[in-house]
């Protein structure tokens, strides 16, 4: 006679193991045999939750709404160096950007994409809603955003009798009484279900039970809060769990508040005060290196990306940035190390083959440059990969003075992806030279209005205006190439230049 | 007055009064200092300009608060304070000058109106009124006869003829109802006003009233009788001018000039004596003791001889908003206090400069002098209406500093360069030990990488898989933009014709989409002829039908009529709708 498992025992195994949609359905059977199985039941929200989980602390995605409306922030014009919202200059002797190039909020391209590295806040409402690139990047959302909303559908789909747990005929009261269950029904209303609300008020009811010295509950409280914007509430929840136990989690957590309030330097305070209790914690170090980034202090993020990479070499944010920062300040070489050191770490995919390509023929390893761009291209999973790719390839060619290929490169470059602004730039650039003027002129309008944050297209518009002698349009695109940098010399040379000729008689 | 530490400027000054909403707008031409009830305290006397088109007014402050305003029919064009008979006590009158006549104030109550003298009528144009009075000619006739008039006449024509030949043929009958029955008259305006003074050299003696007019004259008027003593005329309508001197005795007008030169006159002669060619337009004018200084357009500031010679040049650091000169007779100190553009009042005597100023807002005039019973009083109105009063301390010393040449700052900052690495020399040796090898790599690379680029460029080619085409025919461009949250999405194709000046015409936008995600609006659209070099936005509404937060691709095709291959492709990433959550 065969001997079965327990079958809730077997359930457990596969949730370790995670297998969850096995686990779920044993839970199901289980449940539809003895319905008030309490073990079954948590166990099953569990594994609901585990499926639809994502890391809290590192989704971080704007809205529109935070971004436009916001009436919390202080000072409309901030010190340099306490907000995160204006970029300000390079404060840490950084590259400029006619060396390193820019995101559309001001900031230096990151060596590593993460959810806001890309955006930055919009200036205009104008700017928000539309998508000057595509969906997938340099756009913000709305509160209610993309990623919550098909978590919230994806739960929907799994369960096409219904909802697991009816929330609204649920007795959080009772629930809230029972810290054994109330955990993971938490859990299971705040990831699998998305309904904040319904999640915050089982938090506060479980902190209640519990005397408010529970700071687990303190810090789901905070999350729920964070949610729904209320900022202030939340730092209070976090503060208050901090006090009760450190955890790194809820430095994590307060710290985001502290971004999110536009407070950098106390979540620097933070970070630090956090790695007093926890000496080398490699993702309090990550914290302070990306605000550090973010505030344009390029040279103290990568010391922090640094020392993460003391305590955990592996770390493929440290390495990338590392990487991406010595090859903007003109030492390729070792830039190829550090990706030749991610290669090595089983990262494969065309960004890495690219970035590689590119140090390779900037430090003159010429015999593997075209070879890391195949591969790249052989790797390329979409079509904006593939536009980045024939672009990188566009400037080689541009390099060993082949200006066919490059015109080429940089038209594939528009055909995969027909707002890449710096193709457009650079092949108004090779338009020039050929002297075909209008389509020239046409092609840098275009970049100039995708990419309102680059100066280059302003600056050749403003030459080339100047050229064909519209002096009043050349003004104009070099005011414009000088919003967006302000320290570049050429810029400054032609509007003294033109600003001359305005005045003489 | 409160009297309050400054310390921008090397404390020099106190700042006495600041009101940033006094909503004084006004210019330093509008601005004087006089003691205007004789009670030995200055009063300060603005022509406020308003809004421009409404709320022109002249006001009177005694220390920190209004006195008096009293409304101006007409923008002014300046102001002065001058005593006009030996009545006593010494009360001066204030002239205010707007449009062709002088309105005089005493004891801030009107007092007289003087109207410059009518210019001479273009005979010809008298002819074709006195017609149209006697209905011999329609509108249309006149307005024919008027415009040959303008063109060969040398005497312009009147205000009346010029409004006549702006308006649109509906409203001319109307207009030549209303005005054939008055006669014509040619009128000029005034456009700077000063003072000279009659026969004393004292403070307080009777001064004439010079005054500058759009019709290039400059006429000097006597101060009792308002009869015009002299008339002097210029090559150019003048902006600004600087009186020194007494009329009976000797004087010198020195006059800025809008065609960019500046003339000085004398007492003999109606024509200009000298004359300074400018590189640019001139935006101040300010004598200090023999030496006129002259702001410039071009960011300078210059300073030149009573004869026209020039002294020395400075450079500033923005551009000049407004200029005035600083006299301490008690202290036999003069220089030039200059308003900049950002932020900034500079006080320079010749080319050096002593201190600046730093203010809160752009300074749009500029008045130093005596205020309420204190002697060195600067007062200045910003570009936001505000009012600044600040006292100069009696401690303060003004030291030349000659600026003297050295090597310039940037001679200093080392460059930050980086060091060239071990791992590069390394890399330089296997360079130099297998060149051969790599060149060799890198050719058969190229060769392959050309023949890829090349095959993927003629397939996109093929298939227009570009948002620009470079036919010969039609050279088009187009790019995408979405807006919008969803569900609904407005989508605006920009199109432009590149060619050079031939347009396109007959095209045709279809699109592409998945129809159980998408609606569109009207999936097939017409395009307008496509004059070279314009943008064309093409719009149209995109609904997006599904809730399951999911996106998809747009393609969109350029077409010609009666082809099917499209001359151009654009591939628009739709973001993913967010607006059915929040319902």
């Amino acid at each position: 006679m065969e001997v079965t498992m327990d079958p809730l025992f077997l359930a457990w195994s596969y949730f370790r193991r995670r297998k969850l949609q096995q686990c779920s359905d044993i839970c199901t059977k289980i449940l539809q045999d003895s319905p008030y199985d309490q073990a079954a039941w948590s166990l099953k929200t569990r594994a609901l939750t585990e499926m639809v989980y994502i890391d809290e602390i590192e989704v971080d995605q704007e809205g529109i709404a935070e971004m436009m409306l916001d009436e919390s922030s202080i000072a409309q014009v901030a010190r340099p160096g306490t907000s995160l919202r204006l970029p300000g200059t390079s404060q840490g002797g950084g590259p400029t950007p006619a060396v390193r190039p820019m995101t559309q909020s001001g900031r230096p391209i990151t060596g590593f994409v993460r959810p806001s590295t890309q955006s930055g806040r919009p200036g205009t409402m104008e700017q928000a809603i539309k998508t000057p690139r595509t969906a997938s990047t340099a756009r913000p959302v709305t509160s209610a955003s993309g990623r919550f909303i098909r978590l919230g559908t994806a739960s929907m789909l799994t369960n096409p009798d219904g909802p697991f747990i009816n929330l609204s005929r649920l007795n959080l009261a009772k629930y809230s009484q029972k810290p054994n269950l109330s955990r993971t029904l938490f859990e299971f209303i705040f990831h699998h279900e998305n309904d904040v609300k319904n999640a915050l008020d089982l938090a506060a009811q479980a902190t209640e039970h519990a005397q408010f010295k529970d700071w687990w509950w303190k810090v789901q409280l905070g999350k729920c809060y964070y949610r729904l914007g209320l900022y202030r509430e939340a730092e209070k929840q976090f503060r208050s769990a901090l006090n009760h136990q450190e955890v790194v989690d809820t430095f994590l957590y307060l710290a985001k508040v502290y971004q999110r309030m536009d407070q950098p330097i106390t979540a620097l305070n933070l970070f630090k005060q956090g790695l007093d209790h926890f000496p080398g914690e490699v993702t309090l170090l990550t914290g302070i290196a990306r605000i550090h980034e973010e505030m344009n202090n390029i040279s103290s993020a990568t010391e922090y990306y640094k020392d993460v990479l003391k305590q955990d070499n592996t770390h493929v944010e440290a390495i990338a940035c590392i990487g991406s920062n010595h090859f903007y300040t003109d030492q390729p070489e070792i830039a190829l190390r550090f990706y030749r050191r991610l290669l090595q770490m089983g990262v494969y995919n065309c960004q890495l083959y690219n970035n590689l390509g590119l140090c390779c023929f900037y430090a003159q390893q010429y015999d593997m440059t075209l070879s890391s761009f195949e591969r790249a291209l052989a790797l390329v999973a979409n079509d904006e990969e593939q536009a980045d790719v024939w672009y990188n390839i566009g400037h080689v060619a541009v390099g060993i003075g082949d200006l066919t290929l490059a015109y080429q490169c940089f038209k594939l470059a528009l055909a995969f992806n027909n707002d890449h602004a710096e193709a457009y730039n650079n092949l108004a650039v090779l338009e020039l030279r050929k002297g075909r003027i209008e389509q020239s002129k046409a092609f840098l309008q275009t970049a100039a209005s995708l990419a309102p944050h680059m100066y280059e297209p302003h600056f050749n518009l403003s030459i080339l205006s100047e050229k064909i002698g519209d002096l009043q349009s050349s003004y104009t695109a070099a005011q414009k190439s000088e919003d967006s940098f302000p320290e570049h010399v050429d810029t400054q040379q032609l509007l003294k230049q033109l600003r001359q000729h305005f005045a003489t008689l | 007055m409160s009297s309050v530490e400054s310390g921008g400027d090397g404390g020099k000054w106190l700042d006495a009064h600041y009101d940033p909403v006094a909503g004084l707008y006004t210019f330093s031409s509008c601005v004087d200092l006089a003691d205007l009830s004789g009670d030995g305290e200055s009063r300060l006397v603005v022509g406020d300009l308003g809004s421009g088109s409404s709320g022109m007014k002249l006001k009177v402050y005694r220390g920190t608060a209004l006195m008096s305003e009293s409304t101006l029919l007409d923008l002014p064009a300046g102001l002065v304070a001058f005593f006009m008979d030996l009545h006593e006590p010494r009360i001066p009158a204030v002239a205010v000058a707007s449009g062709p006549c002088i309105y005089v104030y005493k004891n801030l109550r009107p007092y007289f109106k003087f109207t410059l003298p009518s210019l001479e009528v273009n005979t010809l144009e008298q002819d074709v009124w006195q017609q149209v009075r006697e209905g011999q000619i329609d509108p249309l006739t006149l307005k024919e006869m008027l415009e040959s008039i303008r063109k060969k006449a040398d005497i312009p024509l009147s205000v009346r003829s010029l409004r006549f030949l702006s308006l649109e043929t509906d409203d001319m009958d109307e207009f030549v109802q209303l005005h054939k029955q008055q006669p014509i008259r040619r009128q000029t305006v005034i456009t700077c006003i000063g003072t000279l003074k009659k026969s004393t050299a004292d403070e307080d003696g009777v001064s004439c009233l010079v005054i500058g007019t759009e019709s290039s004259d400059v006429y000097v008027l006597d101060p009792e009788a308002f009869i015009i003593l002299a008339k002097m005329s210029l090559p150019a309508a003048p902006t600004m001018m600087d009186v020194t001197g007494q009329f009976d005795v000797e004087f010198r007008i020195t006059v800025a000039c809008r065609n960019g030169n500046i003339y000085i006159l004398r007492r003999e002669s109606d024509k200009p004596k000298y004359c300074v060619e400018l590189p640019a337009h001139p935006v101040g004018l300010v004598r200090v003791g023999k030496n006129v200084v002259v702001g410039c357009t071009d960011e300078s500031l210059q300073g030149f001889t009573q004869k026209g010679k020039k002294l020395w040049k400075a450079v500033l650091p923005a551009p000049i908003t407004t200029m005035a000169a600083m006299d301490l007779p008690t202290r036999g100190f003069q220089a030039v206090l200059v308003g900049l553009a950002n932020c900034e009042v500079q006080l320079y005597r010749d080319k050096n400069l002593l201190s600046t100023i730093k203010t809160p807002d752009v300074v749009t005039s500029i008045c130093f002098g005596r205020y309420g019973r204190e002697d060195g009083t600067l007062i200045m109105t910003t570009k936001g209406g505000g009012l600044m009063v600040k006292i100069l301390k009696r401690t303060a010393a003004f030291d030349d500093r000659d600026n003297a040449p050295g090597p310039p700052l940037a001679q200093s900052v080392r460059l930050n360069v980086p060091k060239k690495t071990k791992l590069y020399v390394d890399q330089t040796l296997r360079e130099r030990e297998s060149g051969l090898a790599m060149h060799r790599a890198f050719q058969m690379d190229l060769s392959r990488l050309r023949l890829a680029a090349a095959k993927a460029y003629v397939k996109a080619l093929e298939s227009s898989l570009t948002p620009m085409s470079s036919s010969l025919t039609e050279p088009l461009k187009m790019n995408a933009v979405v807006q919008g949250l969803g569900p609904s999405f407005k989508l605006t194709l920009n199109v432009q014709n590149t060619a050079a000046c031939r347009p396109v015409m007959n095209l045709a936008i279809s699109f592409l989409y998945d129809e159980s995600l998408y609606r569109m609006r009207n999936p097939y659209m017409r395009i307008p002829l496509l004059v070279p070099g314009l943008v064309y936005p093409v719009e149209t509404f995109v609904e997006c039908t599904s809730d399951k937060g999911i996106s998809d691709i747009i393609k969109v095709f350029v077409l010609h009529e009666g082809k099917s291959s499209p001359l151009l492709t654009a591939h628009i990433n739709m973001p993913v709708s967010e607006g059915l959550t929040l319902n």
